[in-house]
């Protein structure tokens, strides 16, 4: 069951994937332009028992400058990364670091408790905390039969 | 530029050292360098490096940076979604025999590090006396 609904259509390959990884590393040496189709910020999303943790990697942000919130089950996430400052571009030797406004969503899944969201930023990496709510009892439903007249009703 | 500055520190894509184990996931940090007054400085995104976690080195000519990432969640944790690896982050450069290699500085802020690589005092023409026999 998808828990999250932007899917990652490798990740059912996790080796595929590094090897993928490990040949576009290759190429990035090669070609560092590829770099910068990647989305800003990177996210990863780990489940535990009681939580999951988004952790984004923002280097040198400002976190008063992060604007994190939840709207309709989805969690909000923007900024804006100004590397160059007062710097003029005529100085820059080399320039693969992103910049720029972002923004990413991440819809959350049932049953967590958005009250209780938690952000840590530390050493520029973002770490979200959004604690799952507690199983509830199951309930059972009862069926009514529509085509078996009941007992109960005069004839 | 001109001629006064010194080339861009090369990218060195070489061995990784033999303190990283093979099982260990290594990624090339993206960095900018850009002219200063003082030279050329560089700086490197290396989110979740702790000063602690950082080795910057100078041998012969050659800048190596790595940074040691602490895994972000505990063990129990399972990966649900994944857009970057967890792994240290190395990278290695060429220096040019322009930088003052003993006058290199750096500081690591909220996970971005700034090396400086300052230029070698030029040297004053000296006089070269002749003396006649």
């Amino acid at each position: 069951m998808p828990i999250f609904r932007w899917g990652n259509p490798l990740h059912a390959f996790p080796d595929l994937e590094r090897e993928m990884d490990r040949w576009m590393k290759n190429m990035d040496l090669a070609f560092e332009g590829l770099r910068l189709g990647r989305p800003f910020p990177a996210l990863n999303v780990y489940v535990t028992d009681d939580e999951y943790l988004i952790t984004a990697e923002l280097p040198g942000c400002d976190p008063d400058g992060l604007d994190i919130h939840v709207v309709n089950g989805e969690l909000i996430l923007r900024g804006e990364r100004s590397l160059h400052g007062s710097i003029p571009e005529e100085r820059f030797r080399r320039s693969e670091r992103p910049s720029g406004p972002w923004e990413r969503i991440v819809s959350l899944p049932e049953r967590v408790d958005e009250q209780r969201i938690r952000a840590e930023f530390m050493n520029g990496l973002l770490k979200l905390h959004v604690p799952k709510l507690p199983a509830t009892a199951p309930r059972q439903i009862k069926i009514t039969d529509l085509n078996q007249p009941s007992g109960s009703n005069p004839v | 530029m001109s001629a006064v500055m010194p080339p861009s520190p090369e990218d060195d894509a070489s061995n990784r050292p033999e303190s990283i184990p093979p099982s260990r996931w290594v990624r090339t940090p993206p960095i900018d360098i850009f002219e200063v007054d003082e030279g050329l400085m560089l700086r490197a995104d290396l989110p979740g490096v702790t000063v602690e976690g950082l080795e910057l080195q100078v041998q012969d000519n050659r800048l190596t940076l790595l940074g040691r990432v602490e895994p972000p969640a505990s063990e129990a944790a399972r990966l649900l979604h994944q857009e970057y690896h967890e792994g240290d982050f190395l990278r290695s450069f060429i220096l040019s025999d322009d930088v003052d290699h003993e006058r290199i500085s750096a500081k690591l802020t909220q996970g971005v590090l700034e090396v400086l690589l300052p230029r070698t005092p030029r040297s004053e023409p000296r006089r070269i006396s002749v003396t006649v026999q």
